[in-house]
């Protein structure tokens, strides 16, 4: 029979019956109105009643029935609303947002003013920034349902995001002047905060200004009210008003920085002298604050920082606030106020440990034991801070040993081998803080993060385990409450591990979460007009627009990056078979120990596969349980699962690594690393009008930047190679600009230059230029090898020595087993401590749980 | 150290110091249903860096207009940044912001109940009494203390021109609640 739309009445009823099941989420019922329709023969085509069939499937988990009933009902009514309606929610479900905006342009083709529908188009047309379409459809539904709220707030909210604000400010005073009646509550507070931004955004001062004026008695928020016209005022440089009002909210808050900050340039003080005076004046009022005592010491000059100093430390250590130098750490990148609190340091300790006053003042009052401690606690630190650490260890050890039982002590002994080169011993310590205070998850997210420093993650997961759900593994629970500081670490440790898969994991988990982050917004393009928070929406809106660049996600898409650069130059081999042991030619004890060996690998794999169903089982519930709560809330479409060893085994290597670069070339323009990878991944790729964009970018951050050099330099090979296969446009735009940047040098002439340049200024220059020079000129080999390994560069650091050590070993400067000998007793002579020098020898056990340790692990990384 | 309102863009800042130092974890989705309801009654305590060392998190219950109160969800100071009184400031400006904003009379929380430190700063720093205990409130069955501190000062204070009050912390270390 031909398809038809109409259905007889009782058929009719019964569909209304689907939809109306649908909204109330009774899938199943609906099911059962659908049969009934259905298994009439007359109406067994039935194109609406089939596409509703489809959606309720789809809210039941059944999404491949639900697309091919969805589908069969469309191809039975092209012409239908509803199943092209119906279609589009199904492929937004999906979150085929592109694909669903097509469906739901379709539908209105057949039916231009269904409310319902152009709602729906005007939310994906938010969520995907086609702002031209959502002004369109806001329009439409403006002028459909004029008398609705959110009819005028969407309306003028999509003048606003396009950046017409007279008309945005226009839409929103008829609004507020014809709709918004009755009691000036929350919501009306907000929306003329809200038409107070737009006034802001448009560069009207003035006119923003009155604004808030006038509607300042029916604003709740005073301190919104207050911040703005201060700006305002600002702007308008009626300083004195601005005074008034930064006074005043001082007195509300006085730990705001800023508050200071505008205060001073209300004052117009550009002195450092009179900022200082500035500052007592609050001292005075606000004694229990801490901010105007803070603050006063980053203007003080050098005649007056060591008095101020003096009487800032005194209090904090006759208190005993731990984060001391914590919150003084930024002022020593003044070499003489680092020196000024050096020498008071070492004279409390002094007069501490003598006479138990900060001073050798007969009249000063006899400080409390504690005092001392937190002396050495900062002396400790201090020294730490200036790579001492035999000193810094000489403190902290005093301090432990006059109170064993404080906890910030070994955290400090810990962050002290940290940066001494001993990942292994920074744990250990850390571990010990931990088990003092078990129930207390920021030392056991430290020590876990040392573990993770150290290369051994199974151990790092078991610390964090104590504070993640039961009966889930922990790196389950950490993905699920998106931790991403545990998965970039991890990330990292796996790649220092080559253990690429898991690093490509975790990079992926890590991405994964900046999806679902930009999800979430979907649900608060509705939920904020009818809230009316709409300068926290837009807000929203401008942070999801940028969301990647974070650094969690640079961090993250940098390690993919590289595993992905990594897997292109060496793929993995396929899995070896897993030979057994030659046993035939062990001697009794030593088959003992590998019967033994395999008997607990054995043991391990069981409980290991036991827990796993466990876990599978708990999933499966927790999974039922939120499909109840939601029910039918279209569940989001299930990922593939995360497989460490076909990530590994990628057979697009580069174009994964591409779409972790993407984000990164519009959010992380700023950061030479974004451009570089980009350099890194066109030249395996053999773009040459690609290469030379990243490269420009670079080259325009830093153009002695020793990676970037590198990169230059091969470039200008590649050219030298491939000059026969360019086009002659191609060509001449390359010539044409890389002249500011080759300066008709060739590759070796660059080489040359900048090893003899920055080269001999820099540890990582010197590096990166005779890596490249022995390269273009292997008989160089001698020179390139003195310039790598020297050790006076004034920026020498142990992770840099470390690289080095890497590359000889990597054999970039060819055989020089004696040189790389000498090079690490050098190193270790000079960083005594830095495990990544020491000659070998059995360091601890290894537990059978984790990876031995490898050289890359016992770098520093901060 | 700068206390100031929390903004979109602090929010996941704001998850990351929250999973540093606290059991009971959200999804972003969370702080953003907090974030875009109440704006104001969100405070961060951020390092000269911007890094975040603190926040509390707050929403209000919004059952019955004689009964208006304020909630606090979480509350966190990095061990690293304690005996600053921060965890005590950020607490006074969402609690003035509660009453201003949205006429709070009361703010409540929850803490677990072998959280001595938690405890002494609520009932000795901030004024906050024990209504009731709350049976295996926590995931883990733990039970909580359920707590309320009333606004009135407050709101007096609020007419007559609020002055940042200056209670001192005598707590040994400041943290934590949980909603």
């Amino acid at each position: 029979m031909p398809p038809n739309n109409s259905l007889p009445p009782k058929e009719n009823a019964l569909f209304k019956r689907i939809l109306r099941c649908y909204e109330h989420k009774q899938y199943k019922n609906g099911l059962k109105f659908a049969k009934q329709i259905l298994s009439n023969p007359k109406f067994a085509e039935h194109g609406e009643t089939l596409a509703m069939k489809g959606l309720t499937l789809n809210c039941l988990g059944r999404k491949d029935e639900a697309y091919e009933y969805v589908r069969r009902g469309l191809r039975n009514d092209l012409k239908s609303p509803v199943c092209w309606h119906v279609y589009g929610l199904l492929q937004r479900s999906d979150k085929k947002y592109d694909e669903a905006i097509k469906c739901y342009r379709n539908a209105l083709k057949w039916e231009k003013e269904n409310i319902q529908i152009l709602r729906d188009l005007s939310l994906l047309q938010i969520q995907m920034r086609d702002l031209e379409g959502y002004k369109d459809t806001r329009y439409q539904l403006f002028t459909l349902r004029p008398t609705q709220r959110a009819s005028w707030i969407g309306f003028a909210m999509s003048y606003h995001l396009l950046g017409d604000y007279e008309m945005a400010n226009s839409i929103l005073d008829a609004f507020r002047t014809n709709q918004m009646k009755g009691p000036y509550d929350y919501e009306h507070s907000e929306l003329l905060l809200y038409q107070n931004m737009v006034l802001a955004e448009s560069g009207q001062y003035e006119r923003a200004l009155q604004h808030l004026n006038k509607f300042q008695s029916q604003i709740n928020d005073k301190l919104s009210v207050k911040e703005t016209s201060g700006e305002y005022y600002l702007k308008l440089k009626r300083f004195l008003e601005a005074e008034i009002v930064y006074e005043d909210l001082l007195k509300r808050n006085p730990e705001n920085v800023m508050y200071y900050q505008k205060l001073i340039e209300a004052k117009q003080l550009t002195d450092p002298d009179e900022k200082v005076t500035f500052y007592d004046a609050y001292k005075k009022e606000f004694t229990k604050a801490i901010a105007p005592r803070r603050l006063q010491l980053t203007d003080a000059g050098p005649a007056v920082f060591s008095g101020l100093v003096d009487e800032y430390l005194r209090h904090g250590l006759h208190k005993g606030i731990p984060p001391l130098f914590v919150d003084l750490r930024s002022l020593y990148i003044d070499q003489s106020k680092s020196d000024a609190i050096e020498k008071l340091i070492l004279q409390y300790i002094e007069n501490l440990t003598s006479k138990g006053t900060f001073s050798s003042d007969p009249g000063e009052e006899k400080q409390p034991a504690s005092a001392l401690l937190w002396a050495y606690y900062y002396a400790a630190q201090h020294f730490d801070y200036k790579k001492d650490t035999d000193r810094a260890l000489h403190y902290i050890d005093a301090a432990i040993e006059h109170t064993p039982t404080l906890i910030e002590l070994f955290i400090v002994k810990g962050r002290i081998y940290k940066h001494a080169g001993d990942p292994v011993s920074a744990y250990q310590w850390v571990e010990e803080a931990q088990a003092m205070d078990t129930a207390d998850r920021y030392v056991n997210s430290k020590c876990a993060r040392y573990m993770l420093r150290a290369g051994h993650i199974k151990r790092a997961e078991d610390m964090c385990a104590k504070f993640t759900r039961e009966g889930v593994p922990a790196t389950e629970n950490l993905n699920e409450m998106q931790c991403m500081w545990f998965q970039t670490e991890a990330a990292a440790a796996y790649q220092r591990l080559h253990q690429w898969g898991e690093a490509l994991k975790k990079a992926h988990e890590v991405d994964r979460h900046f999806s679902e982050i930009m999800e979430d917004q979907f649900d608060f393009h509705s939920y904020c007009m009818r809230k009316m928070t709409l300068r926290s929406y837009v807000g929203l809106l401008r942070l999801e627009d940028v969301l990647r660049s974070h650094t969690f996600y640079f961090r993250c898409a940098k390690v993919a990056i590289q595993v992905y650069l990594r897997l292109y130059t060496q793929p993995l081999q396929d899995v070896p078979q897993t030979t057994e042991p030659d046993t035939e030619n062990l001697a009794p004890s030593e088959l003992k120990k590998l019967r033994n060996k395999q008997r607990k690998a054995k043991r391990k794999a069981e409980q290991e596969s036991a827990l796993a169903a466990q876990v599978q089982v708990k999933r499966e519930q927790h999974h039922k349980a939120r499909q109840q709560q939601e029910q039918g809330d279209p569940e989001a479409p299930q990922l593939d699962e995360l497989i460490p060893d076909k990530l590994a085994r990628a057979e697009d290597p580069l174009e994964q690594a591409l779409k972790f670069l993407q984000p990164l070339r519009t959010l992380a323009a700023d950061r030479i690393d974004t451009h570089l990878m980009a350099f890194e991944i066109y030249f395996r790729k053999g773009r040459p009008l690609l290469m030379l964009q990243s490269l420009k970018r670079a080259w325009g951050l830093d153009a002695e930047h020793p990676h970037m050099h590198d990169c230059l330099v091969r470039f200008r090979g590649w050219l030298d190679d491939n000059s026969d296969g360019l086009n002659d446009h191609v060509a001449a735009v390359i010539a044409k600009e890389t002249d500011p940047m080759f300066g008709g040098r060739s590759a070796v002439q660059l080489s040359q230059q900048y090893l003899a340049g920055a080269g001999a200024r820099a540890q990582q220059c010197a590096l990166w230029a005779a890596r490249a020079h022995r390269r273009l000129l292997p008989h160089a080999h001698a020179a390139a090898l003195a310039a790598a390994t020297a050790l006076h560069y004034p920026d020498t650091t142990i992770q840099g020595c470390v690289e080095v050590l890497e590359s000889l070993r990597d054999g970039d400067f060819g055989p020089c087993e004696k040189e790389t000998a000498a090079y690490m007793d050098a190193c270790h002579a000079k960083f005594p401590y830095a495990l990544a020098f020491k000659p070998p020898q059995p360091l601890e056990l290894p537990n059978h749980d984790d990876v031995p340790l490898k050289l890359k692990d016992l770098a520093i990384n901060n | 150290m700068n206390i100031r309102c929390a903004r979109p863009s602090d929010l996941m800042n704001m998850q990351h110091c929250n999973l540093l130092c606290l059991p009971e974890n959200y999804q972003m989705k969370y702080y953003f249903y907090h974030g875009l309801s109440w704006p104001q009654l969100s405070y961060v305590a951020e390092d000269e860096k911007g890094h975040i060392v603190g926040y509390v998190l707050a929403k209000m219950e919004e059952d019955g207009e004689d009964n208006r109160h304020g909630h606090i969800t979480s509350l966190a100071v990095k061990r690293s940044h304690r005996r600053l009184g921060l965890a005590q400031k950020l607490m006074n400006q969402a609690s003035l912001a509660m009453v201003e904003c949205f006429q709070a009379k009361y703010v409540s929380l929850h803490v677990r109940k072998s959280n001595r430190a938690a405890l002494n700063l609520y009932t000795n720093s901030l004024g906050f009494k024990i209504l009731e205990i709350e049976p295996k409130y926590y995931a883990d069955g733990e039970d909580a203390y359920s707590m309320m501190r009333d606004l009135s000062a407050f709101a007096a204070e609020n007419k007559s021109d609020y002055q940042a009050d200056n209670m001192e912390i005598k707590s040994e270390s400041a943290i934590i609640s949980q909603c």
